[in-house]
């Protein structure tokens, strides 16, 4: 009984249907970041140059736009000229090689939303993407609800039907990682690179990962919460319902 | 030895031995001469002696004035060979004893042989040696004082756009933008050198900097091949119909782009490093930011069991947060991984020092190599190149590092 109450919340808070423009010349990257993003219903364009990009969006909006900096005819840096000069509110995520801290600070002061530097993993990208939106639509007023989980973003607190829960910031920041990409397969990677960044050396990490998935799962449980972490063959983990 | 000091050297031997080669061929040639002339003047004596024999047909008296002293001796020998001859002189006004030169001869006077003996005194001679002997002992000394007065001022002088040059090549750093300040030249040997120094490190800093943006442009590169691997593996293992050796093997392809990807980045790290191209410098609390990073590696320091025990005092520096953060990073990461479980990690911070200590294996690292790139224990599954990164951040800032094991202890000094 709870459980349908609770799907029923889920479907009207959660994130709407969102649309994307991709902005990227690599093929391959592009194919695969829609295929991730299409998955939740989002509806995703794709455009390979500085040109169609500023065609695509004088004719349509956009909920999120990825960009690639590097564009085979110009910086996409012209993208968030355009998109400031129109007064727009798509919100932006750069997708850069270039890593430097010059780039980042260059981006975010021209109206970027936020920046991943490649390569990313998929989930990494899905995670990020959600937050941006959120925190550009002010819904993270509102609370990230799977199922019976309850999110709380401002005060970074989670409830279980109704009864809070008492989280390490790992963990908290592991189980955001995980409805974000719910039903998807994360790899341990991409946890590892999530939880600790790419500043230290990943191959450390695999057993603390294991460590915050018993945790948290344990913690979940405990408070009669269905158990949505799956393993999978040593490869990660599978948040699904 | 400067090469001053090697022309001093070869001019003064051939000075002195050259003087001194004039002095005694000087000496011989005087003496000759004199004996010579003396010789003449003594034969004249006798011609004269004999004249006046022939003339008056008695033997001449010593007279007064005379320089020379003559002697008859009768004698019975009737033949004679006129001879000279070294002799003693002994001044008849003064009873002296000089050194003197002899003629011998025979003279005849009323059937009785007479044996004449005129001796002169050699002491003008002797001066006329001793004055140029003199003359060449002062032309030796002067002549030394000359090159060494010459060698001291003119030719340092000479040499001083030479050792600018130098100077300027000691200081020259490949990776910084800022050129030579070689000075105009008007010897034509030095203006070529400085030429020569100015063309070739324009052209060394060229092709540095080509290598360097080859460097830059490839790491840039290899990101977006690497991002495609990724994405497609993270599709790849949505597969529902994989099975565990699929996984397996996935996962190993996961690893092995991991390393790429963070030798990629140190990789471009190092670049930005040795170009200075890292921004943002600011007064930071070392102290404080070990700290932090202690509590950051807390996980891993507990895994292994090891006991941590730091002597930290309150130390500034200026440097940028991100590069002093990959310092500690690797520092500490280093120290934890090859550490021993149940181990033991000191940190001393000083004002002047930073000290991080492991146990580990029991034996020293190469103290040598062990900041070179790509230098790495067999079991260490980093990329052999974080020290290296320590290194060129510590250089970057003109700190020491050194690696010594002491006690039992790997121990990683920077000296501020």
């Amino acid at each position: 009984m709870c459980k349908l109450v609770c799907c029923r919340i889920d479907s009207c808070l959660n994130l709407k249907q969102l649309k994307f423009l991709i902005i990227e010349d690599e093929a391959g990257l592009r194919q695969n970041i829609a295929d991730y993003l299409n998955g939740d219903g989002n509806i995703c364009e794709c455009c390979a140059s500085l040109k169609c990009a500023i065609t695509k969006l004088t004719d349509y909006l956009y909920d999120c736009v990825l960009l690639d900096i590097g564009l085979p005819d110009g910086e996409g840096f012209a993208v968030l000229d355009f998109l400031r000069n129109g007064l727009r509110n798509e919100s932006v995520l750069i997708i850069s090689a270039k890593g430097s801290l010059d780039d980042k600070i260059k981006a975010l002061n021209i109206g970027a939303d936020d920046y991943l530097t490649k390569p990313f993993h998929l989930a990494e990208l899905k995670a990020r993407v959600e937050a941006v939106y959120r925190r550009k639509t002010f819904s993270s007023n509102n609370p990230v609800i799977f199922n019976e989980i309850s999110v709380d973003l401002h005060g970074r607190s989670v409830e279980v039907n109704g009864h809070s829960l008492t989280l390490t910031r790992k963990e908290y920041d592991m189980l955001l990682y995980f409805i974000a990409n719910k039903g998807k397969v994360i790899s341990k990677n991409a946890i590892a690179e999530h939880l600790w960044g790419d500043e230290m050396d990943i191959h450390d990490h695999y057993d603390f990962i294991y460590t915050h998935i018993k945790n948290l799962r344990k913690k979940l449980m405990d408070a009669n919460c269905n158990d949505y972490i799956k393993s999978l063959y040593g490869i990660g983990y599978k948040f699904t319902a | 030895m400067k090469l001053s000091d090697h022309y001093n050297k070869a001019s003064v031997i051939t000075t002195i031995s050259v003087l001194l080669t004039g002095g005694v061929i000087y000496f011989f040639a005087i003496t000759y001469i004199s004996r010579l002339q003396l010789d003449r003047d003594l034969t004249e004596e006798v011609n004269e002696v004999k004249e006046y024999i022939k003339g008056n047909h008695n033997l001449p008296t010593q007279v007064e004035f005379d320089e020379d002293v003559t002697t008859f001796i009768k004698t019975d020998q009737p033949v004679f060979n006129r001879r000279y001859f070294d002799t003693v002189f002994v001044n008849p006004k003064e009873k002296k004893q000089e050194e003197g030169r002899a003629v011998e001869d025979m003279v005849a006077l009323n059937g009785q042989h007479y044996k004449v003996i005129i001796t002169v005194s050699r002491e003008g001679t002797e001066y006329l040696i001793q004055i140029i002997a003199l003359i060449t002992l002062a032309l030796v000394i002067g002549l030394l004082v000359m090159l060494f007065l010459i060698n001291r001022y003119v030719l340092r002088g000479l040499w001083k756009p030479f050792y600018n040059t130098l100077n300027e090549l000691k200081a020259f750093n490949i990776s910084e933008p800022s050129n030579f300040n070689l000075q105009n030249n008007q010897v034509d040997e030095f203006a070529d050198l400085n030429q020569a120094v100015q063309v070739m490190s324009e052209r060394i800093k060229h092709d540095f900097q080509h290598l360097k943006h080859l460097t830059e442009n490839a790491s840039h590169e290899m990101m977006t091949p690497l991002a495609v691997i990724t994405t497609k593996l993270d599709t790849l293992i949505q597969d529902e119909s994989l099975n565990p050796a699929h996984y397996d093997l996935i996962n190993d392809i996961y690893v092995a782009s991991g390393k790429l990807l963070r030798l990629n980045q140190t990789m471009l790290l190092l670049v930005k490093i040795e170009n200075n191209l890292i921004e943002g410098n600011e007064v930071l609390r070392l102290d404080n930011l070990i700290r932090e990073k202690l509590v950051q590696f807390q996980e891993l320091i507990n895994t292994k069991s090891i006991i941590v025990s730091e002597k930290l005092v309150e130390k500034e520096i200026f440097a940028s947060r991100y590069l002093i953060d990959i310092l500690l990073n690797n520092l500490f990461s280093n120290a934890i991984r090859h550490n021993t479980p149940n181990g033991h990690q000191y940190i001393t911070l000083t004002p002047g020092q930073l000290i991080i200590q492991n146990t580990g294996i029991p034996n020293a690292l190469h103290a040598e190599t062990i900041f070179d790139r790509f230098q790495k224990g067999s079991q260490s599954e980093g990329t052999g190149l974080g020290l290296t990164i320590v290194k060129n951040i510590c250089n970057l800032y003109n700190w020491k590092v050194r690696y010594y094991f002491d006690q039992s202890l790997h121990t990683f000094e920077i000296v501020f």
